[in-house]
């Protein structure tokens, strides 16, 4: 049950009240920090669903840790619902009555009364009249999870009688976010983490690719899932989608989420408790260090001990030339260095770099096809692939060491990975191309458009809109009819398949009939604030790039000179 | 089970019975379903045959064909069919497969005669996509367009697998999209749970075009529509909760449908029902719900936010997409291109306006000259009086700044510009977005709470102050120096490997 709850060692984004986002793994029998509005433990959060917004409460008598209150949505949104501008705001048993007993008067507008105070005005020039050492004796009691703080402060403003009924709210809602203990817990997902590079991490990793984006970039990429692997089909087949992703990642998880690929499968409950129990006896995963720790790991191992005897699910054992990967369903990656860039796939609890991961594999282990451009267009030079590690006799191989045996089936394993991923790549068929690289899409294009089927979307996003003006213009209608019309002379006596890998030129850099319908757009999403009588869109938003995303098909041109039909040249140009 | 659709499963080439999407030119798309005809089809010897202003397409040319294919226009009688059709037949509005004219039925018999291609004239058959459908299908009311539901079915998490709930299908351009962002698969019988849309439509006349086009393009089982009137009868299908986890809600009034979408029985307003134990909810009970209202008018929004924050929802957010389509063309502007449409033949630089003003001086200056010589006597004066504008015809010839770069094709030519299209799309609706937790109740709490001991908290994620860090630092090295200790007495202890690389992915700050 991955999606609904959080899971121990699992990640998730905790929002703050000041809506600053963090991400952070829950990992069990830890502390979790949030800085000036408190810690509390990590277990109060493990198997409770996302999306409750929690209260950190004061500590118990006798406890050592503080308790967590689920603020119901109707709380949360008590003062969004007022409407400020009527005259009737504050019934009188809204009243904030501080916890030590202290006489305090606030009156609202109307003269109703909001809070009631008798200290008097200390410091005519300051407006605040709450110094900072009260302040800060006041967030250590902590009473009633900032709110009594906040009531203090605005009763200690001297102006608060002038202030309007707006910006009396306004007052509030700022100091709510500076003060009060609360916290939301939200699933990591790709809109999130994509929120979160934007807008709190470096947007420049993700090229600054907003979520209207990654939105446009899998529909008009068609990612959908590939369906189920058909009996009896030995090569690839149903869904495969190309991509090219300079975004660490984001690019290929947002594809893989759309396809069903990118949350591993939730194991069943009991699983899932043995699982832990496991974990809590593995030494590897348990930063236990003293008494108190291996005691609670073990009453926890305890309880769970009849289950924790049964064994793991036992990984298939293979052939180390078996086929590794998915042939449906699957996302090739095409990158530019020796390994991929996808170090965001972290939070969906895949690491790119293990090649052994332990067996309830993620999906994308067996989904993810990654290849370089080399291995693409010239794999004879890339070592990993035209190697092979020659076969070991077994008898020889039982008298070598260790170390010895487990890199010679490592290697083989990665030599027949390689192969099968170049071989199923260059045969082509894919069913839709996504990109989001930082290389000239024209080049991305010129190589990736023969290996797709036709009629396959293409989506490429861009920050900027130069390379797309460009790539578009190689499609332009001048260029396509002159081809047709008017064709090179490189072009001359070629064979369909020969003009499909043209290789470019400066005239036409990429076959310009390989892909029809190439357009152009940018979507941005504003932000409203709705408030009663006081909707308006935000007065400021994020800037830096809204980013552009090239569309089109490929397209498989007719053999033979073609002319259109239709009104075209209206106008002849007058002479002169 | 009958095929899938090409909408999810589309296969390498067009087969008949299935949608296609013909591209006529640029913006102009038709969704057409191909057939294979065994004999002539309304008067067509070709059989079924598509007519279009570029030519005429017989299906059998467009079957079988990989998608994406251009296909060639052929040579079709269209004329004499018209004409015979119009003396005995009145319906001239049925112009596919009706193969039950007397007249034709001779001809029916008649083996399809093959298809001659014509000289000119072309079209691409595309596989169907939600946008391509979206572009091309026919209106019933107003369309969600792919910029408003690429970002809707993002935010609201639509997944393979999702179960989601839309009212209003309206035209069906959010419900081909969203059924292809939940397919995972068809289910196989009626206990499999598969992603599946559950979708409800007021209006008769549009429910039952729907119910067609659903069936034709393949998608029963995976969409469930239901004529119904959600304001007052609620979300159940068939009395059993569809078990939704996102909701889309194109309706004109979004708060008068909210209340059936919560936990418990709520009557408008936010007030609990009086209990009800056959009351069922038709939102998924373990699972967060996600709903997105599509409203154009900001009264709208302000009445549904208000329903929603009533009933308990949270994290209301109402944005506002607005999307460019970006024209790009190669703006050419210089002295030396034609007066023709597309050129612009004024200077293209400062350097080419002098160079043409001092052109055309010289030349005024020579036909003053002339005109001197012959008018004679009053020379002087009369240069004077002579205008020093050049008159119209005297446009600059070639080879003004060197000859204009004849090797250069068109298309290479000028400058290559943007700008957004000259008709522009700057409102279509305002999207709301909310989000329902899942019930938590005290016993849920303390079944956690008992799983979940709290009060072994040994080490601590995120910020701290000064002090917790220093804290920090003492027990690691305090721990070290144990687990050197326990290692020696070969305790299976924890060594502290993991905690600093734990340590560094958690810290965000």
């Amino acid at each position: 049950m991955s999606r609904n709850t959080v899971q121990p060692n699992g990640w998730v984004a905790i929002r703050l009240p000041s809506e600053v986002t963090r991400v952070l793994q829950v990992v069990p029998n830890t502390t979790i920090s949030l800085g000036k509005y408190g810690s509390f433990p990590s277990n109060l959060l493990i198997e409770r669903p996302f999306h409750l917004t929690y209260e950190i409460q004061d500590k118990l008598e006798g406890e050592s840790f503080p308790r967590l209150r689920v603020v119901p949505g109707k709380e949360l949104n008590a003062d969004k619902l007022a409407d400020v501008s009527a005259t009737e705001s504050a019934d009188a048993d809204e009243v904030i009555e501080p916890a030590n007993g202290e006489e305090l008067t606030l009156v609202d507008e109307s003269g109703k009364v909001v809070a009631r105070s008798t200290r008097e005005v200390i410091d005519e020039s300051a407006r605040q009249t709450l110094t900072m050492a009260e302040i800060d004796q006041l967030k250590k009691e902590g009473a009633s999870a900032g709110k009594e703080l906040i009531a203090k402060l605005m009763l200690s403003h001297t102006a608060i009688d002038q202030k309007t009924a707006y910006s009396l709210a306004k007052y509030k809602l700022l100091k709510e976010k500076k003060y009060m203990r609360r916290f939301t817990v939200l699933p990591l997902d790709v809109a999130m983490l994509g929120h979160w590079m934007l807008f709190e991490r470096d947007a420049s990793k993700v090229m600054e690719m907003r979520q209207e984006m990654i939105g446009l970039l899998g529909c008009w990429a068609d990612v959908h899932f590939g369906g189920l692997p058909i009996d009896g089909e030995q090569g690839p087949h149903g869904g495969r989608w190309l991509a090219v992703d300079d975004t660490g990642g984001l690019l290929v998880a947002a594809m893989a989420e759309r396809m069903g690929i990118l949350h591993a499968e939730p194991l069943e409950a009991e699983e899932t408790a043995k699982q832990v129990a496991e974990e809590e006896e593995n030494p590897k995963t348990q930063p236990a260090n003293d008494e108190a720790e291996a005691e609670a790991a073990e009453s926890l191992a305890v309880s769970a001990s009849p289950k924790a005897q049964r064994s793991r699910p036992k990984r298939p054992r293979k052939d180390d030339l078996d086929d590794h990967y998915a042939l449906t369903n699957s996302i090739t990656l095409i990158h530019a260095n020796s390994q991929p860039n996808l170090s965001l796939l972290r939070h969906f609890d895949y690491d790119y770099s293990d090649p052994n991961p332990p067996y309830p594999y993620h999906p994308l282990f067996t989904n993810l096809l990654p290849i370089s451009w080399l291995q693409l267009l010239d794999p004879e030079s890339d070592p990993t692939y035209s190697e092979p590690v020659p076969e070991v006799e077994s008898d020889v191989l039982a008298s070598w060491k260790t170390n010895r045996r487990a890199n010679y089936h490592r290697k083989r394993r990665r030599w027949a990975r390689t192969r099968q991923i170049v071989d199923a790549t260059r045969t082509g068929g894919f069913s839709g191309l996504a990109v989001a690289s930082t290389m000239d899409p024209i080049s991305v294009l010129r190589h990736a458009l023969p290996l797709l089927a036709g009629g396959a979307p293409v989506a490429i996003y861009s920050p900027t809109i130069e390379p797309l003006t460009q790539l578009a213009d190689c499609f332009s209608i001048g260029r396509r009819g002159a081809w047709v019309s008017n064709p090179p002379a490189e072009a001359e006596g070629k064979t369909a398949v020969e003009l499909e890998n043209w290789p470019g030129t400066t005239e036409f850099p990429i076959n310009p009939a390989l892909l029809i319908g190439a357009q152009v757009q940018t979507s941005r999403a504003r932000r409203w604030q709705v408030l009663p009588g006081r909707t308006h869109p935000f007065m400021t938003e994020r800037g830096g790039a809204s980013g552009y995303v090239f569309t089109g098909w490929r397209a498989i041109p007719a053999e033979g000179n073609i002319t259109a039909r239709g009104k075209f040249n209206r106008k002849k140009p007058r002479t002169g | 089970m009958t095929k899938p659709s090409t909408f999810l499963v589309p296969g390498e080439k067009t087969s008949a019975g299935t949608l296609a999407i013909i591209s006529l030119s640029r913006d102009n798309f038709l969704p057409l379903t191909l057939e294979k005809s065994t004999g002539a089809v309304d008067g067509y010897l070709e059989g079924a045959t598509l007519n279009t202003r570029f030519g005429s397409y017989p299906h059998s040319t467009l079957l079988d064909v990989p998608w994406g294919s251009q296909v060639r226009a052929s040579n079709v009688d269209t004329g004499s069919r018209g004409k015979k059709r119009r003396r005995d037949a009145t319906d001239e509005d049925t112009p596919i497969a009706s193969q039950d004219d007397d007249e034709d039925s001779t001809a029916a018999n008649a083996p399809v005669k093959k298809a001659v291609t014509a000289p000119s004239g072309f079209i691409y058959v595309l596989r169907p996509t939600p946008e391509l459908w979206t572009t091309s299908l026919p209106h019933r009311t107003q369309v969600v367009y792919t910029p408003d539901y690429s970002y809707i079915l993002h935010r609201i998490r639509a997944r393979p697998g999702t179960r989601i709930i839309e009212a209003g299908a309206g035209s069906g351009s959010f419900t081909h999209a969203s059924v292809r962002a939940v397919y995972n698969g068809y289910p196989r019988d009626a206990a499999d749970t598969k992603g599946k849309v559950f979708s409800f439509e007021f209006n008769e006349s549009r429910y039952h075009k729907m119910q067609a086009e659903i069936g034709e393009h393949g998608l029963d089982g995976l969409v469930q529509l239901t004529h119904r009137d959600v304001y007052n009868d609620g979300f159940l299908v068939d009395g059993k909760s569809p078990k939704a986890t996102a909701v889309f809600l194109d309706v004109p009034a979004p708060w008068e449908a909210v209340h059936h979408l919560s936990r418990r029985k709520m009557k408008k307003g936010g007030e609990e029902a009086e209990e009800d134990s056959n009351w069922v909810s038709p939102l998924d009970p373990k699972q967060s719900v996600h709903i997105c209202t599509f409203s154009p008018c900001i009264e709208q929004v302000d009445r549904t936010v208000t329903e929603l924050r009533t009933l308990g929802w949270v994290d209301v957010d109402m944005v506002e997409i607005s999307n460019q389509k970006i024209n790009i063309s190669r703006e050419r502007v210089g002295v030396n291109f034609p007066s023709e449409k597309g050129y612009n033949s004024s200077p293209a630089d400062v350097a080419e306006a002098v160079t043409k003003l001092k052109s055309l001086a010289e030349r005024n200056k020579d036909t003053q000259r002339v005109q001197g010589l012959q008018s004679g006597t009053e020379g002087l004066d009369s240069e004077m009086d002579v205008d020093s504008t050049p008159s119209r015809d005297n446009r600059p010839s070639n080879g003004l700044n060197g000859t204009a770069d004849d090797a250069e094709r068109p298309f290479m030519q000028g400058r290559l510009v943007h700008r957004p299209e000259s008709d522009l799309k700057t409102h279509t609706s305002y999207l709301v977005f909310a989000v329902l937790p899942c019930e938590w109740s005290e016993e849920d709490e303390a079944a956690a709470m008992a799983k979940w001991p709290c009060g072994n908290e040994k080490k601590t994620i995120g910020n701290l102050d000064k002090q917790a860090r220093k804290e920090e630092k003492r027990k690691m090295l305090e721990g070290k120096a144990k687990s050197k200790k326990q290692k020696k007495g070969n305790d299976t202890q924890p060594s502290q490997v993991v905690v600093s690389a734990m340590a560094t992915p958690t810290d965000t700050a």
